[in-house]
């Protein structure tokens, strides 16, 4: 930042630091277009929406002024917030950590080979290819108490003696849309790892051959390692995906019944839309962002031990 | 790494000035000299549309020069479009809606008197001007009105060896037992984040309960509501409503009960062409008053939407609103809309047009009992959301109490 403003003062009152200052903006020409585009889609709705966090928005969406941080105050009066939070990071941390287990798995199964590896790659896309409101919509209506298949076939098998409404339960409900973002999480996550895979040169494999390692051994100290980099830009990519995942939650159950199933993004709208109180709205959608950052630059510190390259 | 985010930020301000700015124009920009308005409507049905397709044609073509840009929302999408119109400047002209009065406390709209002519003024049935006054003064446009009654499957109802539909609520939980006893379910209770808040309003009203108090005040937690709620979540419990009313919409409830599988649940006059027709036409039911704690006096829920029209462009766009309303507002075609739509009128001319349907009759003439949900309180919108969010909950695992005590504080709040 200093170097910039001593710069910028050089320009002015000593004309002999200006070809410094045009290197530093020398290779701004080739960036502009990737600039602007960072700031219209990116920097702009942060400044929109703290500026919108700070007004004062009345419920047919006339803006009266200034509102201080009432709005935050606001928000944090809310009883429902803290629930809602530790439930938006059990969800987070269940389905990361369920979706790259499972995608462990089923890259090692994609990278493995087989008869008919190249179909089994396709249909692993298919839940990735398809909406995601769309497959929610799909499960709301599996686990229907009234029509629902998953219900007809537990009561078939003799499982259940009487339909179970799935989503009118919270912990239920909460666990079936998990697994429903688990489903959707999948395809991006195994690729993600077999892309890491082929990325391992077998000599390394070799060399642990002929010193005698076990698979067990091999996998734990050569592959996972080794792995590091993909594991990394995967989790990165699903924290921030399913942190600020809406369309499951919100047509399987809406958060509800009450708030029992709300994650951040979903209480955030409901604030706005049903409470009619966009800028409480607001301060909450800031509250997640700042949220997503932490939690993005603790898990950073925590993977990144001197010396590792990722 | 320190000067490229300097240049980041700097680029970024610049695109947000400079978009801003653009916003600004346009959003004013969209028409100089006030002879094209928008209208935004609600979806009422597959048939709305082409209505208003075919009015407005023959609108344009009796007042030359004025344009009308019609765009069709669904009522899912309704609250989040309207909001999003009001907070980025690009309201329309006219709109078909809900609720008014926090756009009259907000002066976003215009007086009824401004954009109609003294005789649309005039025909108005006087029950629903009073629901659409803010502080006295009429800014909301009756546009068309609903009224509730009971639903009962006769056949169901002869089956459990039941004469008429129940009157008092020791009826209605006694019928449905024997209704669930002969294998359906005997009431269906729709408590989910659809429409709450008139289900409940629906009970309440004839337990003596409602919204406010005699002075205007909110008195959600008052005790006629909290035995309302009492009632409502007996009847969950002890199993003769469909499973889980907290999670349960209108649609589901009609679908099962066309399909002969509830014994009552409370509809309106829409009911019939756009649920129950389209499953089974030949449904043996009946219409009945809602029941009441004490089979004495029976209210019935009226509904009402209106129109808005928006002031914009320092009132450029008067004249051409003012045009396109008074034709709305003329006899033949508001009943045209009524009856394509199965509402019930909220004009005198329109009134007649309907009492010939023996269906429809009955909903009209239980009209004069109705009962509104506040809408010329401009926090009802607010509270209406709490409801819909948090009311089902006392049937399920919370305390009806409790509940509406955290809805009466939301209340207070919104103001």
């Amino acid at each position: 930042m200093d170097g910039v403003t001593k710069a910028g003062r050089g320009a002015s009152s000593r004309p002999a630091r200006l070809p410094g200052l045009r290197r530093a903006l020398a290779p701004l020409p080739w960036l502009a277009p990737s600039l602007l585009l960072v700031g219209a889609v990116v920097l702009w709705p942060v400044v929109e929406m703290v500026r919108t966090s700070l007004l004062d928005i009345s419920s047919s969406g006339t803006t009266l002024g200034g509102a201080g941080t009432s709005n935050y105050t606001d928000l944090f009066d809310e009883p429902d917030l803290w629930p809602v939070l530790g439930r938006t990071l059990l969800w987070v941390a269940g389905v990361v950590v369920a979706a790259t287990v499972l995608s462990l798995a089923l890259g090692q199964l994609l990278h493995a080979r087989f008869p008919g590896r190249r179909a089994v790659r396709w249909a692993v896309i298919v839940p990735w290819a398809a909406s995601v409101l769309m497959t929610a919509l799909i499960w709301r209506w599996m686990l229907d108490n009234d029509s629902g298949v998953i219900n007809r076939v537990l009561l078939d098998l003799g499982v259940l003696d009487k339909p179970v409404n799935w989503l009118a339960h919270p912990a239920q409900a909460l666990l079936w849309m998990m697994g429903v973002a688990v489903f959707v999480t999948l395809p991006f996550t195994s690729f993600v790892i077999l892309a890491g895979l082929q990325s391992i040169p077998d000599d390394v494999y070799e060399a642990a051959r002929v010193d005698g390692a076990s698979a067990w051994t091999t996998y734990f100290r050569i592959t996972l390692p080794l792995l590091r980099p993909s594991l990394l830009i995967g989790t990165i990519v699903n924290v921030i995906n399913v942190f600020n995942n809406f369309p499951i939650i919100w047509s399987m159950t809406q958060g509800g019944p009450g708030h029992a199933t709300d994650i951040t993004t979903t209480f955030t709208y409901k604030i706005a839309f049903f409470d009619k109180h966009v800028g409480e709205s607001a301060a909450m959608a800031v509250v997640n962002f700042l949220l997503i950052l932490l939690m993005v630059l603790l898990y950073l510190r925590a993977v990144r031990r001197p010396g590792a390259r990722a | 790494m320190k000067k490229q985010f300097i240049g980041v930020v700097a680029a970024g301000l610049s695109v947000a000035l400079a978009a801003a700015g653009c916003g600004k124009g346009s959003a004013s920009g969209d028409d100089s000299d006030g002879k094209t308005i928008r209208f935004v409507a609600a979806i009422y049905d597959d048939n709305t549309k082409g209505y208003w397709d075919a009015l407005i044609k023959d609108f344009q073509a009796k007042n030359p020069g004025y344009k009308v840009a019609l765009e069709m929302v669904d009522w899912a999408q309704m609250d989040r479009k309207v909001q999003t119109y009001v907070q980025t400047k690009q309201t329309p002209d006219v709109l078909n809606y809900n609720a008014f009065s926090d756009f009259a406390r907000d002066g976003l709209i215009y007086k009824a008197s401004e954009v109609v002519s003294p005789q649309v003024l005039g025909d108005f049935t006087p029950t629903f001007v009073a629901q659409a006054q803010y502080q006295g003064q009429q800014y909301g446009l009756p546009f068309i009105s609903s009224a509730r009654l009971l639903f009962y499957n006769k056949d169901l109802f002869a089956k459990a060896g039941l004469g008429g539909p129940p009157a008092t609520w020791d009826d209605v939980k006694k019928d449905a037992q024997k209704i669930k006893a002969a294998g359906a379910t005997g009431y269906g209770l729709p408590l989910g984040p659809e429409e709450a808040q008139a289900e409940f309003y629906s009970w309440a009203m004839n337990n003596g309960g409602g919204w406010v108090d005699a002075s205007g005040k909110w008195a959600i937690d008052q005790p006629a509501n909290v035995a309302t709620l009492t009632y409502l979540r007996d009847l969950t419990k002890s199993g003769v409503t469909q499973p889980n009313p907290e999670t349960t919409d209108r649609a589901k409830v009609f679908n099962q009960f066309a399909q002969g599988r509830i014994g009552m649940a409370i509809g309106g006059p829409f009911t019939k062409a756009g649920f129950i027709d389209p499953v089974n036409k030949n449904l043996n039911f009946g219409v009945a008053p809602l029941p009441s704690r004490d089979g004495k006096e029976h209210n019935t829920l009226g509904v009402m939407d209106v129109l808005a029209a928006f002031k914009k462009n320092g009132g450029k766009n008067r004249e051409a609103v003012r045009r396109f309303l008074d034709f709305f507002y003329t006899a033949q075609n508001t009943s045209k809309f009524l009856k394509l739509e199965g509402f019930l009128p909220v004009t005198k001319s329109a009134g007649e047009a309907l009492s010939s349907d023996p269906y429809m009759k009955q909903f009209v003439d239980a009209l004069p009992t109705s009962k509104f949900a506040p809408t010329s309180n401009p926090a009802w919108s607010a509270v209406a959301g709490a409801v819909k969010q948090d009311l089902g909950s006392a049937v399920s695992g919370g305390d009806p109490k409790q509940v509406l005590s955290g809805i009466q504080r939301t209340a207070e709040k919104a103001g």
